[in-house]
């Protein structure tokens, strides 16, 4: 049987496959999050038909929108992160657990005030505790090899 | 064994005294320091005496200006639970605390000696450190302290002292204990001003520091072999180091240990630096097996580094930069020889300043060199050699005679064993013999379990004896090469001892930023409190949300100034995950659950079809 070459590239463990998919998960379920409210309020059919502000307070439609941009921020921001991601990039490992923390404080905060979405708490969750795996940290340079943090 | 040739030598014959003088030490303080090491016979003519009873009354025994040495140790019978106490600074009204307070500025001024604290304290502790010292400070309300005016008032009457009589004085005792003869220098200060001048943790009149040194005989000379001070948070092995591990040890002219004394606190160090001191916080017993598990989890589990945040930074500052006394120097001690038969020492057994009814006792003032606080006698007077460890040290010439003698008595015991376990082998395997001829004849059964139980204690005596022959060929081995490099003269590694070694703060490590992230240090944490006023005004209806929310922004800022971020910023997002995990296994737990017996169950499955395979 002939011999097997030996890759000189970097194994990625299946945590980082895992995460990957994570963040795909989420990025769909936050496009979801994205256009759902605007279609339900008919704004791709009608246009903005109401002020978004009565002096310094939002309206329900400038909420509506507010919370549409936000999610279409972490939504991209999520794929600059998967691609960084991908390539192994220490940067895109903080970027990560900073983008996790924030979608996981949001989903608290929706929690606790009645619109919880379980799917989007279970993939932060995963991608949490996959990204503080000792080896997916090693991977992306986050601690050395003795264990230590970088 | 030769003494090292490198050490001073004083003859067998040399007094008290001039062992004393000939290993005084150099003490190096700090820039603005405020008290320095007096005779007690001027301060206790400054001093009242008096008597706390249990019932909370304070009864004035001696008038300030009457008492001395000879009417502090006047017998007067004291119900139990009373304090006795001197007091140095009698109670200031409101408007001699202002000129008190207005005179110590002048006098600061006229001195000239200004301490900064530099990177202070508090950008040195996280921010949970930082809020639970506003509560240490807080907590000053209920607790009984000494006042910012009581503080100032001594440095005043000290230095009014001080100018009648410029003497700087320690308090000698020689004694000898298990073939060491021990030096203690005994320091006197009226005052310890660590919390009002340094940012420490504590006020207290009077105050009393010690250091030994311990000298071995060889040839009718004294060496000198090790050095303990007396400091924070450390005890036993950690006080001591030896003569010549010169790394920690500075010696002056060859025969004089430097201390630095710690500013206001009076505690020596052997390196100059700023050390970090910490007070942990008393917590309950049920909350401390919380934390623990918190730990474990953290750390064990999370495979995250230690974090011990119910802890408040203090530092001492112990720079010597400042003045200097002992020999060489331009100030030199007055020694004063002191022993069991120096009666204001051994008969008055109070406390040597204010009794400020401090719970936690670190505002009351300490008792004489040679008692507690509870007048109980005190472990570094009457177990000098304990009090730092080297009561399971041999002088280094016996130390040769005693390895020698060990040697000696493991290879005795390894003959009498060389002999002793084919004895007793050769009886098991006869025993053993015997229990196999008795198989198969139920008319024997009682002899058989009776030879049985016999033969499980012999087996079990000889395996001891067997592993005894190993552990003692390992200890004997041990054992010789430590005589040997003895013979030789070597030293092993000076260090060995010491389980946690005072080590000053690293002054090249700098925060990022650092006058911000000082600045940050001193105003975080009444900037979170007005965050969180202003939450309570504008959004009552996220408090909890925005709460969590404005302490998470104020860590992540914290982090950003220590070079921290990246860590934080995982730990912040593992606790909310873990969070969340909660969360959702309370409301899928029965799913969870079901999945997770799916998942063994298809694994189990999978490596028990592959063992079937093979």
């Amino acid at each position: 049987m002939r011999k097997r070459k030996k890759s000189d590239k970097k194994k990625s463990p299946i945590a980082v496959t895992v995460i990957a998919v994570a963040i795909v998960v989420l990025f769909l379920i936050r496009l979801v999050q994205v256009f759902e409210p605007l279609i339900r309020n008919q704004i791709f059919l009608n246009g903005i038909t109401g002020p978004l502000f009565t002096g310094w307070k939002l309206t329900a439609l400038g909420g509506v929108f507010l919370s549409s941009a936000a999610y279409l921020v972490l939504s991209l921001a999520g794929i600059v992160v998967l691609i960084g991601f991908l390539r192994l990039r220490r940067w895109s490992w903080v970027l990560l657990m900073a983008w996790t923390g924030v979608s996981l404080i949001i989903s608290l905060v929706d929690y606790f005030y009645s619109r919880p979405n379980y799917a989007v708490m279970s993939s932060n969750v995963i991608i949490a505790f996959a990204l503080n795996i000792t080896e997916v940290q090693r991977i992306f340079g986050i601690r050395s090899d003795d264990g230590t943090s970088l | 064994m030769a003494p090292a040739s490198d050490r001073p030598t004083v003859p067998l014959t040399a007094s008290d005294l001039e062992l004393l003088r000939k290993f005084e030490p150099v003490v190096s303080y700090t820039k603005g320091e405020q008290f320095f090491p007096i005779d007690v016979e001027h301060y206790i003519n400054e001093c009242s005496l008096w008597e706390h009873h249990r019932d909370g009354r304070d009864e004035l025994l001696v008038n300030q200006g009457e008492l001395t040495l000879e009417k502090l140790i006047e017998s007067r019978p004291a119900e139990f639970g009373s304090i006795r106490y001197l007091r140095f600074i009698e109670p200031l009204s409101l408007a001699e605390s202002a000129q008190v307070l207005a005179d110590q500025l002048l006098l600061r001024r006229k001195l000239g000696d200004y301490f900064h604290a530099g990177i202070g304290r508090l950008a040195r502790g996280g921010i949970l450190p930082r809020l639970l010292d506003g509560l240490f400070s807080l907590s000053f309300l209920l607790r009984g302290k000494v006042s910012a005016a009581t503080a100032a008032a001594a440095e005043l009457d000290f230095n009014a002292m001080f100018a009648e009589d410029r003497k700087y004085t320690y308090y000698g005792r020689v004694t000898r204990q298990n073939g060491w003869t021990i030096l203690q220098y005994w320091f006197f200060f009226c005052f310890n001003s660590w919390r009002s001048g340094f940012y420490g943790v504590n006020d207290h009149e009077s105050d009393w520091e010690m250091v030994t040194v311990y000298l071995y005989e060889q040839d009718g000379q004294l060496i000198p072999e090790w050095v303990a001070y007396a400091s924070h948070d450390f005890k036993g092995d950690d006080l001591r180091r030896r003569w010549d591990d010169h790394e920690e040890l500075k010696i002056m002219e060859q025969s004089h240990p430097v201390i630095f004394s710690g500013a206001g606190s009076h505690a020596s160090y052997f390196r100059r630096g700023e050390y970090q001191a910490e007070v942990n916080l008393p917590l309950p017993g049920w909350f401390s097996g919380l934390v623990h598990t918190w730990n474990k989890l953290w750390t064990e589990t999370l495979g995250q580094p230690a974090i011990n945040s119910f802890h408040i930074p203090f530092v001492d500052f112990a720079r010597g930069d400042g003045l200097r006394i002992g020999p060489g120097e331009s100030q030199t001690w007055s020694p004063v020889l002191m022993d069991e038969s120096t009666a204001w020492a051994s008969q008055y057994r109070g406390l040597w300043g204010l009794f400020a009814r401090d719970p936690i006792s670190g505002e009351n003032a300490p008792a004489g060199p040679m008692y507690n606080r509870d007048g109980t006698p005190r472990a570094s007077w009457y177990d000098p050699l304990g009090f730092a460890g080297l009561d399971k040290v041999p002088p280094p010439p016996k130390m040769l005679q005693m390895l020698a003698d060990n040697c000696e008595k493991v290879s005795r015991r390894q003959a009498e064993l060389e002999k002793l376990v084919p004895e007793k082998a050769g009886e098991l395997q006869a025993r053993g013999a015997r229990l196999q001829g008795m198989e198969g004849n139920p008319h024997l059964a009682r002899q058989f379990g009776a030879l049985e139980k016999e033969i499980n204690t012999l087996s079990a005596e000889v395996r001891n004896m067997r592993r005894e022959v190993w552990e003692n060929l390992a200890l004997f081995q041990g054992l010789t090469r430590r005589l040997d490099r003895m013979k030789a003269g070597a030293q092993n590694d000076p260090r060995t001892h010491i389980r946690h070694l005072a080590e000053p703060d690293d002054s090249t490590q700098v925060l990022r930023f650092d006058r911000a992230a000082e600045t940050w240090a001193a105003v975080s944490l009444s900037m979170l409190l007005f965050a969180i006023a202003a939450l309570i005004f504008f959004a009552p209806r996220y408090i909890w949300a925005g709460l969590g929310i404005i302490l998470i922004l104020f860590v992540v800022a914290e982090s950003f100034l220590r070079g921290a971020f990246v860590q934080t910023v995982g730990r912040i997002t593992l606790i909310l995950a873990m969070i969340t995990t909660l969360i959702l296994f309370f409301h899928f737990w029965k799913w969870i659950i079901v999945v997770v017996l799916v998942a063994m169950g298809i694994s189990l499955m999978i490596q028990r079809l592959r063992e079937l395979t093979g």
